[in-house]
């Protein structure tokens, strides 16, 4: 399935979600979260069967997560690629208790990629079998990659001071 | 017998870098694997949130301690993209040559450490000094050996010294020449191949599904390229091949591995022959006072172990909103290690792991 048809089918089958494709030749999918698993199976379906990255962007402003899982396809030439494109789908979570359902069901490789997101931003994969620390060695309160994480709070609290560095002598 | 739950690395013999497996195991059978990344999490993500489009570059090198040079290209179209940016042929040309003398230096500092942990430890000698003879050239170069920051969002940073592509060509004949060496001491060599048939086995169909790319993939087969797939700088305009293998297992890899850096050289050869004459890079505006519109731009490069992704967000400042790098490290030592070890043996863990050229800086950032 090339990208125009991909586009006409995704609009017919899912009711309330937004396709567009951009500039650059994405097809972008805004979705909500209660989607997630069943567009991803569809595009799984359609050929687009390598999710290259799942990613989170904390917009602090409009008071919201965004999750992105951007698909490409095992595909070896350019010609073939270039029909189909990559795909972005995009959804939506309010920052007050983030939950979303977890994709392993479809994409084994989301594992660490939730596990870092659960991590890092602090949001919830539901279903997911094991959300323990990824990377980081201690509790937060707030989780570091927020936008509202105080970075030299942190530090000063948690090494009391930040070493003074001592003015050169003239 | 009874089950032992066994901690190896980071400090272990059979590892090499700052990577952990929890290992349960019976007598000397793996029963479960578990990943156990974060010693070296420093958290450059979130630092680059704090610094200019143009300080970044330093952080960026530092994601990839082997091979900066990809890290450097995959942030420089990134930047390229949001910002609309044109970038000339000639520069185009030279970061081709320039990236592709880096996956031989990593391919040799992945031979070494392959070797080393066999216990070949000539071959692992040998290997580290022909990637030194690579070192030696980025210094010319760049004026530093590890961590060059020669590609940057325009172009390159300045032009090849008078005669630098004959010393390329003069350095890369001098390595080429020890290649017979290398087959009869390694790769012909029956202990090799005891060591590595059949062992790591991953299907085409299980690296698809646990997102396998680089030589994972290619060892099962599949030549996927992203410098095929989706070309960038000027790797649509020559010709080259994909080396594949069919079994994928280690033995395969390893070999791919091979083929590769005899290929990456030939490729060098044919860029140097072409290389046009012009500018080799447009100016960007001032750096401190460098704003980008909003926007999103997703590129991805082939490195020397795979496609390497940067997800770059800005939000109309001076600074990167977001930024997260798709590694290739990333979901072969966290996912498919895990599911490849469980049933190995202790002896092949490192064996297997730096088959699959697992990079620990690489999966923490």
């Amino acid at each position: 399935m090339n990208k125009k048809n991909l586009i006409d089918e995704l609009k017919l089958t899912f009711a309330d979600i937004q396709v567009n494709e951009d500039e650059n030749g994405m097809i972008k999918i805004h979705a909500k979260k209660e989607q997630v698993k069943t567009i991803l199976r569809y595009l799984k379906g359609n050929g687009y069967d390598h999710l290259a990255l799942v990613s989170c962007v904390d917009w602090i402003n409009k008071k919201e997560f965004e999750l992105i899982y951007i698909l490409t396809s095992y595909l070896n030439d350019n010609k073939s690629y270039q029909e189909k494109g990559d795909v972005y789908l995009k959804i939506r979570v309010t920052r007050g208790g983030p939950e979303v359902e977890t994709v392993i069901g479809v994409f084994e490789n989301a594992e660490p990629y939730e596990r870092e997101i659960h991590e890092l931003f602090g949001i919830n994969f539901r279903g997911h079998p094991r959300l323990i620390p990824l990377f980081l060695e201690r509790e937060y309160d707030v989780p570091p990659f927020r936008k509202d994480f105080d970075t030299r709070k942190y530090v000063e609290d948690f090494f009391n001071s930040i070493p003074v560095i001592p003015e050169e002598k003239t | 017998m009874r089950e032992v739950e066994l901690f190896f690395g980071p400090q272990h013999l059979g590892m090499v870098g700052n990577f952990s497996i929890t290992l349960n195991v019976e007598g000397d059978k793996i029963l479960k694997a578990t990943a156990n990344p974060g010693f070296l999490h420093r958290g450059f993500e979130k630092l680059m949130e704090y610094r200019t489009w143009m300080q970044n570059f330093p952080l960026v090198c530092r994601i990839n301690v082997v091979e900066p040079d990809h890290m450097e290209m995959a942030y420089s179209m990134a930047v390229e993209k949001l910002a609309g940016i044109e970038v000339p042929e000639r520069a185009q040309w030279m970061r081709s040559i320039y990236l592709e003398l880096a996956r031989v230096g990593s391919h040799l500092f992945g031979l070494w450490a392959y070797s080393n942990m066999l216990g070949f430890d000539t071959v692992a000698q040998w290997a580290m000094y022909h990637r030194d003879l690579i070192l030696d050239l980025f210094e010319e170069l760049t004026g530093g050996r590890v961590y060059h920051i020669y590609i940057w969002p325009g172009g390159v940073r300045r032009d090849f010294p008078k005669g630098f592509t004959d010393k390329i060509v003069e350095t890369l004949h001098s390595i080429g020449k020890c290649v017979p060496d290398y087959n009869n001491t390694f790769f012909n060599n029956p202990l090799f191949y005891e060591r590595t048939r059949g062992i790591g086995k991953v299907t085409r169909e299980e690296a698809e599904k646990w997102g396998g790319v680089g030589q994972v993939l290619r060892a099962t087969g599949k030549p996927f390229d992203i410098r095929k797939v989706e070309p960038y700088a000027v790797y649509d305009k020559v010709d080259f091949d994909i080396p594949t293998r069919e079994d994928g297992d280690v033995y395969s890899r390893i070999m791919v591995i091979r083929d590769e850096m005899i290929e990456s050289v030939h490729l060098i050869f044919k860029l140097i022959e072409g290389l046009p004459k012009g500018e080799v890079y447009n100016k960007v505006p001032n750096p401190f006072k460098w704003k980008i519109g909003e926007g999103e731009s997703y590129v991805r490069v082939e490195s020397s172990r795979g496609e390497l992704g940067l997800y770059l967000v800005s939000d109309g400042g001076d600074k990167p909103y977001r930024v997260h790098f798709r590694t290739p490290s990333y979901s072969h030592g966290l996912t498919i290690l895990e599911k490849v070890l469980e049933g190995a043996n202790i002896s092949d863990v490192g064996n297997i792991m730096i088959s699959m050229y697992v990079v620990a800086p690489e999966i923490d950032r």
